[in-house]
């Protein structure tokens, strides 16, 4: 038993946090939600200098071949801070899905532009039902002449307007089970056929639709097995929904700690705010779900670090992230009173942003039912 | 980091389930926190007390010199969640011993003290177990508040005043005892000390208190004119405070544990029972209502096992777990009152059912649950008080009463 990370980590975090703090400050997120502009591009290009695109990938393809608990750890610190832009869709979705099921000339192809920051990917999976379940994906790819054909729609596709490449999943076969029949394609996000429209959020994060028309895609941009896509789903939903809870988890310490500060600097009745027992349980209630939730977090990931199975635990994890993020972010607002509720105010940075984490990678139903069956229900 | 548990502690976990099965009859009912209750029951816990002591369980955490096995924190921590899990009774004699009597004496007693109480305690005997005076009628969660006074007389301490809610009065030999010794004290707490009282002492009035559901486990104990040798005080005189703070994060720690085994046995039950149980043709276990009602039990049993594992990792690292306790502690409180009301709902009319009641279901284990949840959140601190201490040690907020 070692609750401890280990000094490189503990390095790791504070650069993180040192360079978040100073290069996308709370004035910037929200400039770049006003403008419209979803990232900032000299903050990207400094992260891939840092080699923070490349963290875990291996050497041969410029990354540093570092542990996935340090990936965990960036994360939960762009949570604390908040970070906009296409990084976890271009690492955590699509990068470590191409080293583990790319072919050779695949991941040389893709993985080292995107250790340099060069290339920016994202994830095609959900359609209009938002879900994540197999049954939701209905989008078809057909094929003609050696080449597979899309037509159809996609939604839910964060930052596909600023992406270099999509990972699409597309039914290739009709069966019985949902789970078969599906097949991931690499797609060049500029190929003709492409038409990418932005869905205006109030997460401050970017969502997307996209329309493939007649779009061919050759034999060797598929990824992974034909009629296989499931797999890669499952390991997507395994990495990406962990990292994503750390993300959650990193937002919910940063609502806590500016809570409690604030509790200690308001007055009113002549004293702190935070003299009131309403509001010191208040908090004790945030800190104890904050404090088992980041637990619940460094558990997951350690797990798949070992390689140990861990459905059961990352439903467990994914489903409680939920159910922290939007308690803890409504008890930090509601702290703060009405200057919580103003757009000066940082908090509703935090509370908006429940809503695009809530239901990304599964909703809290999708992810009670897998623990359900996990505990032999 | 590193959250598996290591061989040694793999295969404690392992010893203490064929302890169970050898130890422990099939139709035994635990019920958690009142093993003092029917008489039968408490032969059986002290019997299996014995037992534990021969095990080298008992006081597991102890110095070998006082009868332990100087057992790691995490190897303590495996021994509350298996113990409850399985309906081990009898490591705790009525608690007081061997949670806080013994290892406050090891922090603050005299030697003569712990040559004295120590041995008795270890070996699971019946003079080993003890009952702790803290509570007065006016005096609860206001602890310093207490009234009791000792005043001392040449190489004794007379003592008068009545203590109420203590647990195992009734079976106790010897009475872990907080009371005034200087009541002109600039600050009441000045005042405390702790003192060890024979139970058989002439003055010693016992009389029962029942529980809502009749069951006999605290008792309101009153002093009148009780003569206390003065080699019994506890450390120093008027010192009883600090030293009771010192031990009541001790008392507390391994509640989180003890709550998640026990409560992930129940989850377990839970889900063979609504897996077996048919309405209209159809198993329980295929409501959707129900699998997510007990989806959230096994996260929040998870959860509480991760902050179960974090105090007993951060003790080992010699951290003294002031907030921790408490919040595993209120955590623990939150989940029993969830599953309590989960599975007494998934029960519907049988969790109505007397639990000795042929009729019962689960071996009642539910509805006694339902009935004990509430006066586990008020024992060794209310959830109120807790979260002031977390409030107040980990948030740093201003002291709020």
């Amino acid at each position: 038993m070692d609750f401890n990370f280990s000094e490189h980590q503990n390095m790791l975090r504070d650069e993180a946090r040192r360079f978040l703090a100073r290069e996308c400050p709370k004035t910037k997120v929200k400039e770049l939600e006003k403008d419209g502009k979803c990232y900032d591009s000299q903050v990207w290009r400094d992260m891939a200098e840092m080699g923070w695109m490349g963290l875990v990938l291996p050497e041969e393809h410029e990354g540093l071949n570092a542990d996935f608990i340090d990936l965990m750890i960036l994360m939960e610190e762009m949570g604390r801070n908040i970070l906009p832009g296409p990084f976890f869709s271009t690492v955590a979705l699509c990068a470590l899905p191409i080293l583990e099921y790319g072919t050779d000339a695949q991941k040389a192809e893709y993985l080292a532009p995107i250790s340099r920051g060069e290339r920016i990917w994202t994830l095609a999976m959900t359609e209009s039902s938002g879900g994540y379940g197999a049954s939701a994906i209905k989008a078809g790819a057909k094929l003609e002449g050696g080449e597979f054909v899309i037509n159809d729609e996609k939604m839910f596709v964060p930052y596909a307007d600023v992406a270099d490449y999509l990972l699409v999943i597309a039914r290739t076969a009709r069966s019985k089970v949902p789970e078969k029949g599906l097949t991931f394609f690499i797609v060049d996000a500029r190929k003709p056929g492409t038409s990418i429209e932005t869905i205006p959020t109030l997460t401050g994060e970017r969502q997307c639709k996209i329309s493939f028309k007649n779009v061919k895609i050759p034999e060797k941009d598929i990824l992974g097995k034909v009629g296989q896509g499931w797999d890669i789903v499952e390991y997507i939903m395994r990495k990406a929904t962990v990292l994503k809870c750390a993300e959650v988890s990193g937002a919910c310490q940063a609502v806590l700690d500016m809570s409690n500060t604030y509790a200690k600097e308001r007055m009113q009745f002549g004293k702190p705010i935070g003299t009131f027992q309403v509001i010191q349980h208040k908090l004790v209630d945030m800190l104890i779900d904050v404090e088992g939730l980041q637990y619940l977090v460094y558990q997951a990931a350690w797990l798949l670090s070992t390689g140990a199975p861990c459905d059961l635990q990352i439903a467990i994890t994914k489903a409680r992230a939920n159910e922290v993020y939007r308690s803890v972010a409504l008890g930090g607002v509601k702290i703060h009173g009405a200057i919580g509720f103003t757009m000066d105010h940082d908090i509703g940075l935090y509370y908006r942003r429940v809503l695009g984490a809530e239901s990304f990678l599964g909703d809290t139903d999708l992810h009670l039912e897998k623990v359900a069956a996990n505990i032999g229900l | 980091m590193d959250f598996k548990l290591s061989e040694k502690e793999d295969a404690l976990r392992e010893e203490i389930r064929r302890f169970a099965e050898a130890e422990i009859p099939p139709d035994f009912i635990h019920n958690f926190l009142d093993e003092e209750g029917l008489d039968e029951d408490w032969a059986f816990t002290m019997s299996i007390s014995k037992k534990l002591a021969r095990k080298g369980w008992l006081v597991m955490a102890w110095p070998k010199k006082y009868g332990g096995q100087e057992a790691s924190y995490l190897e303590q921590m495996v021994l509350a969640m298996e113990a409850t899990y399985w309906g081990i009774p009898g490591l705790g004699m009525g608690i007081s011993g061997t949670a806080w009597v013994g290892p406050s004496l090891m922090l603050y007693g005299s030697e003569e003290q712990r040559q004295k109480y120590l041995p008795s305690i270890a070996s699971g005997d019946s003079d080993g177990v003890w009952c702790t005076g803290y509570s007065e009628p006016n005096a609860g969660s206001d602890f310093a508040n207490i009234q009791t006074r000792a005043v001392r007389e040449g190489d004794e301490y007379i003592v008068n005043g009545q203590k109420v809610w203590t647990s195992c009065a009734h079976r106790a030999r010897w009475c872990w005892l907080a009371l005034v010794t200087d009541p002109n004290a600039a600050k009441k707490r000045h005042g405390i000390s702790l003192l060890i009282v024979d139970m058989k002492s002439p003055g010693i009035t016992v009389r029962p208190l029942l529980n809502y559901s009749g069951v006999h486990i605290f008792n309101e104990v009153f002093f009148d004119n009780v003569r206390v040798p003065a080699a019994n005080l506890v450390g120093q005189e008027n010192r009883g405070w600090y030293q009771l703070m010192q031990s009541l994060a001790y008392e507390r720690h391994s509640v989180g544990a003890q709550i998640y085994g026990a409560g992930k046995r129940m989850l377990e039950s839970l889900v063979e029972y609504v897996a077996e149980t048919k309405e209209n043709g159809v198993s329980l276990s295929q409501n959707p209502v129900i699998r997510h009602k007990l989806a959230e039990r096994a996260i929040e049993l998870e959860t509480l096992k991760m902050l179960s594992y974090e105090i007993a990792w951060k003790m080992s690292q010699g951290v003294i777990p002031i907030y921790e306790a408490s919040r595993n502690k209120a955590y623990g409180d939150c989940l029993q009152e969830r599953m309590a009301n989960t599975g007494t709902e998934i029960l519907g009319a049988y969790s109505q059912i007397d639990q000795n009641s042929r009729f019962a279901k689960l071996k009642g284990a539910i509805q006694h649950l339902y009935l004990l949840f509430p006066g586990i959140t008020i024992a060794a601190g209310t959830d109120e008080i807790e979260k002031n201490i977390i409030g107040q040690f980990k948030l740093g907020l201003p002291k709020s009463y």
